[in-house]
């Protein structure tokens, strides 16, 4: 991976720790796989034999066509689902469940609809025994930042796709989990909404660079947001090829595009992805 | 009463300046048809509107009327109180937890089509004629349709909003009390008002059964002695508790369930 070369956010992750032995990687995915059962009662090998290492404050996505079972290795890593064989460890300790560790943001948002916009975002903290008022405070600064100022009092049924993401996005960031992981979380969203949240998600992880799992079907959005895409096949789904993004940060959108190596990084990929047969095809 | 609630819908759909009054409208045109009807009859056996309207006052002026009805209305609240008490944790946990499902189900599609009255008499041999037995059987009545909401608000509950939960450490039964419940409330509420009705229905069904106090004691004592005046203002008495007790309800519910997407406007309700 390319060095990173913006400075740590000393708030954020405390004074910088002193280098005793080379770290263990954030997320350690250790020969997992998933066997779902079919509708007709057969196995279907979903995810065979992942290996993967996440390095502490990477932008890592995973992509690859519909089915290709992304979207589970992310649920596994989160310890929502449990694997049929391997280990997840995080920060060295192997997971047997959801933890305050690892937020999720799913592509359905996955609001409280009784609470309100700032009570969503404080539910996290209120749950760890966090004082209402200085919960509702970070709540407030966390809603700034989100750019949903104002819309405190606001249920989520009165919100657009694009502001309940935010929300979501928000109120994960709030209990301040070491990983983000986010399952499709602009899937749901028109391009020009999705434009938007692509650029304040890069703008919110420059500041404290949290380690972030992020799956996604679509290429441009992997290259643009990442160190590192992991490119899976599908049928059964494993990692075809492990692609370091060697592109300057800050990113900015408008040159990114018209950089020469972002758009070969975008055709490679998709080569990438042709490649994979088309012939099985699952639901 | 679903005659009234039609009638509700219809009325309010000519002109909205009579939406707010279309279920007051819809009784008075019951009432006047009721009038008419006894006058073109004029049998004994049943008394105009108006006659009938004019013992109720007599009815609830009367200590032993109005004990009588307090009677009813205290089982009544008892009955369903403690019905929902046992009934949302008992559906929620089914509705979550397969186990629980597997093990009640059965009973409870066994024990579904047995009217609940009709056990009052079993219950009596045990329990006596008294209060316990007539609140017993209310909340025989009330438990199932209270169950069977719960368990479909708690199984629709979707899965990545009890994910977000359990990532921010949330233990099962948290989610079950902080995500659950309050994600099925709107279903739940719609199983308390169908067991706020049928335990109004019950509560009279039983003192038909067990005579010895309430309104239902009453109804059946002024039929057997021919007082039918008295018989149909009871029924009325009965009829505007129903239409109060749903309109506070509704109410409540309204406050509950702001929140909700999906607004169940109900015409029955003067609220």
């Amino acid at each position: 991976m390319r060095p990173l070369t913006m400075p740590r956010d000393s708030i954020a992750n405390g004074p910088p720790a002193v280098p005793v032995r080379a770290a263990p990687p954030m997320i350690a995915i250790q020969g997992v796989s998933q066997t779902f059962k079919t509708a007709g009662r057969k196995d279907h090998l979903a995810i065979s034999d992942i290996n993967l290492d996440i390095a502490d404050g990477a932008f890592v996505s995973i992509l690859g066509p519909s089915g290709c079972g992304k979207s589970t290795l992310l649920y596994i890593v989160g310890g929502f689902v449990a694997p049929t064989a391997g280990i997840v460890k995080v920060k060295d300790k192997a997971i047997t469940g959801p933890g305050p560790d690892r937020g999720p943001v799913f592509q359905e948002f996955a609001l409280f609809p009784w609470k309100t916009v700032l009570g969503n975002v404080i539910y996290g903290l209120r749950q760890q025994g966090v004082p209402r008022a200085e919960a509702e405070e970070r709540g407030h600064k966390l809603l700034a930042m989100v750019g949903l100022k104002g819309y405190e009092a606001f249920y989520p049924k009165e919100l657009s796709g694009g502001m309940k993401q935010r929300v979501a996005i928000a109120r994960t960031l709030a209990y301040n989990p070491s990983v983000l992981l986010m399952d499709e979380p602009f899937g749901a969203l028109d391009a020009h909404t999705r434009t938007r949240l692509q650029n304040d998600l890069l703008d919110i992880w420059e500041r404290d660079r949290k380690t972030v799992l992020f799956v996604t079907h679509a290429v441009d959005e992997a290259v643009y947001l990442s160190d590192k895409v992991i490119v899976m096949s599908r049928s059964p789904g494993r990692i075809k090829k492990v692609v370091d993004i060697d592109l300057p940060r800050p990113r900015r959108r408008a040159e990114l595009l018209l950089d020469v190596h972002y758009q070969k990084y975008v055709v490679d990929i998709e080569r990438l992805i042709e490649d994979a047969p088309e012939d099985a095809v699952h639901p | 009463m679903s005659a009234v609630a039609g009638d509700g819908t219809a009325t309010a759909r000519i002109g909205i300046s009579i939406a707010p009054f279309a279920p007051l409208l819809a009784c008075l045109g019951l009432l006047a048809a009721w009038q008419i009807g006894a006058l073109l009859l004029g049998t004994d056996s049943i008394p105009t509107a108006l006659d009938a309207l004019r013992a109720v006052p007599d009815i609830l002026g009367d200590r032993s009327g109005l004990a009588n009805i307090l009677d009813s209305i205290r089982r009544m609240a008892i009955g369903l109180a403690s019905a929902v008490v046992v009934s949302i944790p008992l559906g929620l946990a089914m509705g979550r937890v397969p186990a629980v499902a597997s093990f009640f189900n059965p009973i409870l599609m066994v024990t579904y089509p047995v009217p609940k009255a009709a056990l009052m008499p079993v219950i009596m041999l045990w329990l006596g004629v008294g209060d316990l037995s007539k609140t017993l059987v209310i909340f025989l009545a009330v438990t199932l349709p209270i169950i069977y909401h719960s368990f479909e608000g708690a199984k629709a509950v979707e899965e990545k909003m009890i994910w977000s939960g359990a990532a921010m450490g949330m233990s099962r039964l948290q989610i079950m009390a902080r995500i659950v419940l309050p994600a099925a409330l709107p279903e739940i509420l719609a199983g308390c008002r169908t067991g706020l009705v049928l335990a109004l229905i019950t509560m009279v069904t039983s003192e038909m059964i067990a005579r010895k106090s309430g309104a239902g004691n009453i109804l059946f004592n002024a039929l057997d002695m021919g007082q039918y005046d008295t018989v149909f203002a009871m029924i009325i008495i009965i009829g505007a508790l129903g239409i109060i007790f749903d309109a506070a309800f509704d109410r409540l519910r309204r406050a509950l369930v702001a929140w909700s997407d999906t607004r169940q406007d109900i015409p029955l309700s003067f609220s």
